[in-house]
């Protein structure tokens, strides 16, 4: 609630300067900038990975989970109904995920069921929070806590006696198809070790986005659009939002607040279920008990991150799956040339503040941070291992930290709603 | 709620205890404390890891000895306070002896078993915590890892390893530093890559084969074609890595060239062996021929605590020389350090 008093009073406070607004020209312009950084960066420091096909690949694979977890957190809160279960929901997904694929052989049953299965978990924290008007957070971490303890008792039940199962977790899940756009996997990949700036760089986050890609993945990106099109751009999605921003007004307006809250809910866990059929079926190729590891969790902070808008929440995703990957691949070699790209980003930001914005004292703050960031990446050779695991988090907290001031939940977000209450 | 069940498992195993005791009179020594309380680490029975190697030895004894057993597990994310109330639990309940099994039970074993003096305890992977009644059950994972180190630098083409630990403990950073160590021996210019899956206190590192996987592929991307792992359910995902880079892979804690899936498990080119199977068994055989005493028993190489393994025979070629370094070791020439 206190977003939105924040929202409301910000234009009056804020100064008359060009507001900043991100059309998609600017954001292709963005993305190039970043990719001509990322250049730089690699050339001065020579860690190679940063973008490297395996790098945006493997943030590609990581990504996708908290993306999916991120899309059913959306979905639910657009319709006012705050979902901290998509862990349990993910869980559920991971397991139904590889039963599927295994019991029928099929990885695209597994996907089926995987989604089924978070859909479970979004009808019971339907029933509880809109039926039955249940705390929705306390809902919400049932379900973290049943959805894990289910998993467990089923693995017991059928994953034991497979062969090559065990309590704990499956047997290995049959693979899904991978496809990629012909021909010019190879070149591409020659280009890339060539080294070269910019045109190696983009060769491989080229090669990394169009060979040996998932269907799966495939399907959670079309996922993002299609949420978009679907909430924004029909009368079904228009009523699902407007429960959220002020189910008194929709009700007065006929929609049946409940069916739509629940219909969001259900879709919502089948999404987070899908993310962790993900998991499961390309990500690892087994299920194994907590391997979800608080991707739930994280989905929700990319969407919030992306301030409840599909387009965001999948930057948030990339943002987290981008870092993960590359502390994950090449640890503190990567890392640090990260640090001289957040220099010379927040340098880009204190020059613009200064010049097309006029606020200086943002500017100043903004030069001083990138100065400190830049003499930290000059005095070490390396980020130390117990700092390069976090910089996923650290990297999503700092944007959310800066964006925070201008995100807008929808207004009756987590707000208990009971029919008739208007009067 | 869970303490709750499992104290009303404890009373009612009780009952029971006359009937076990008198089935196997010769073996029990008095014919009194057959019941054995056992505590797992997080994953339990069933992880095809760790504790069910824990849980193989327990079977063993309890088949040869006639003994009853408890066995409890922990959750993720639990607190010491919870481990305590699990152990104190099973020492209240009349189980005698409690094996703990993992270092996350230090703190609890090291203050559960002070209140229960009459109580003999056990852990496994830990040495600080001390007692007259607390046998401490440590393995030369070191060791093991040395060897093994050194049939992933012969075996390395490419003159590049890695190793892939699943969280950054002084436990795992013992595999690591034995593993570079014996590579180091054989090959003193070789590059070796290091990786953790995560820092304690976050342990989801050993249950997350999908960032074992991306790890692993980071790794044989940037050359390696040998890899170790030490990251427990993690480990599934380093094979997937390197099968799909047709490379080789190192698997630990049992033969996983046997366990791992029949897809993969052709990458396994040898295992790091630590037997805790042998360490429950060892401690139960001794605990009903009365001769339990407290204190380190460290199962070493010498000993037959770790090993290393050659199911599928990739390693044929290279035994004898790894036999040399496994001699050396046994004899005191050559002293493995344990921290990086």
């Amino acid at each position: 609630m206190t977003a939105t008093d924040v929202a409301a009073e910000k234009p009056a406070a804020a100064p008359p300067a060009r507001r900043f607004k991100l059309t998609f020209p600017v954001l292709l312009l963005g993305l190039a900038g970043l990719v001509v950084l990322l250049s730089v960066a690699r050339l001065a420091t020579g860690a190679n990975d940063i973008t490297s096909g395996g790098t945006i690949s493997a943030a590609l694979g990581l990504a996708v989970p908290i993306g999916l977890a991120g899309l059913g957190g959306l979905w639910s809160e657009r319709a006012g109904v705050v979902n901290i279960g998509l862990e349990g929901m993910m869980i559920l997904g991971t397991w139904f995920g590889a039963w599927g694929a295994i019991q029928f052989d099929n990885p695209w049953a597994g996907v089926l069921a995987g989604a089924l299965g978070g859909a479970i978990g979004g009808a019971i924290h339907a029933l509880a929070t809109v039926t039955f008007g249940v705390d929705q957070i306390i809902s919400g971490v049932a379900i973290n806590i049943v959805g894990l303890g289910f998993t467990q008792y089923l693995s017991k039940l059928v994953f034991s006696t497979m062969k090559g199962g065990g309590a704990k977790q499956s047997p290995r899940v049959p693979m899904m198809g991978k496809i990629s756009i012909p021909g010019i996997g190879q070149p591409l990949l020659d280009l890339q070790n060539k080294r070269w700036f910019l045109v190696s760089d983009l060769a491989g986050v080229l090669h990394g986005i169009t060979q040996n890609v998932s269907l799966f993945t495939v399907l959670a990106i079309v996922l993002v659009p299609l949420s978009f099109y679907v909430l924004w751009r029909t009368a079904f999605g228009l009523r699902i939002r407007s429960c959220g921003e002020r189910p008194v007004a929709a009700e007065s307006l006929g929609v049946n607040v409940y069916l739509y809250k629940w219909i969001a809910v259900i879709i919502s866990g089948g999404l987070a279920g899908l993310g962790g059929a993900f998991l499961s079926l390309v990500a690892a190729g087994i299920y194994r008990d907590g391997q979800t590891g608080g991707r739930g969790y994280i989905g929700l902070a990319a969407m919030i991150f992306g301030n409840w808008r599909p387009g965001g929440l999948a930057g948030g995703a990339a943002l987290f799956g981008y870092t993960d990957a590359l502390q994950l691949r090449q640890g503190g070699v990567s890392v640090h040339a990260l640090l001289l790209v957040v220099a010379l980003l927040l340098a880009a930001v204190a020059v613009y503040q200064l010049v097309r914005q006029r606020r200086n004292k943002a500017a100043l703050v903004a030069g001083i941070a990138a100065m400190a960031v830049f003499a930290l990446f000059a005095l070490t050779d390396t980020v130390p291992e117990a700092f390069t695991s976090f910089t996923p988090h650290l990297t999503t907290l700092l944007v959310l930290s800066l964006a925070s001031q201008r995100l807008r939940m929808p207004a009756a977000d987590g707000v208990p709603y009971r029919r008739g209450q208007a009067k | 709620m869970l303490m709750a069940a499992a104290a009303c498992g404890g009373s009612d195993d009780k009952a029971e205890t006359g009937a076990s005791a008198s089935s196997e009179p010769s073996a029990q020594g008095g014919g009194k404390g057959g019941k054995v309380g056992l505590a797992y680490d997080i994953g339990g029975r069933g992880d095809q890891s760790f504790n069910d190697s824990a849980a193989v030895g327990l079977d063993k004894a309890k088949t040869e000895f006639g003994l009853e057993a408890k066995e409890l597990e922990a959750a993720p994310g639990e607190t010491d306070a919870q481990k305590e109330e699990r152990l104190r639990l099973l020492a209240s309940g009349g189980f005698n002896p409690v094996i703990a099994v993992g270092f996350a039970y230090s703190g609890p074993v090291k203050k559960v078993a002070a209140e229960f003096p009459d109580v003999k305890f056990a852990i496994i992977d830990d040495a600080d915590a001390t007692g007259p009644n607390v046998s401490n059950l440590v393995f030369a994972e070191e060791q093991g890892s040395y060897l093994v180190g050194v049939a992933a630098a012969l075996k390395s083409t490419k003159n590049s390893i890695g190793f892939v630990g699943g969280v950054k403990v002084p436990l795992i950073q013992k595999f690591e530093a034995g593993y570079v160590a014996g590579a180091k021996a054989v090959k003193s210019d070789i590059k070796i890559q290091v990786k953790y899956l995560s820092e304690p206190p976050e342990f989801t590192g050993f249950n997350d084969p999908a960032k074992g996987k991306t790890t692993a592929q980071g790794m044989l991307d940037a050359g390696a074609d040998v890899i170790y792992h030490a990251a427990g359910g993690s480990g599934g995902g380093v094979f997937e890595a390197a099968k799909a880079a047709n490379a080789m892979a190192i698997g630990v804690d049992s033969d996983q060239a046997l366990t791992a899936d029949k897809a993969v498990s052709d990458v396994v080119i040898t295992s790091m062996l630590k037997k805790v199977d042998v360490a429950v068994y060892d401690f139960l055989k001794n605990f009903t021929a009365g001769t339990v005493k407290g204190g380190e028993t460290r199962y070493d190489l010498k000993a037959g605590g770790v090993d290393f393994s050659t199911t599928g025979g990739k390693v044929d070629d290279i035994k004898s020389q790894l036999d040399e370094y496994k001699n050396k070791i046994s004899s005191g020439e050559i002293t493995v350090p344990a921290t990086p």
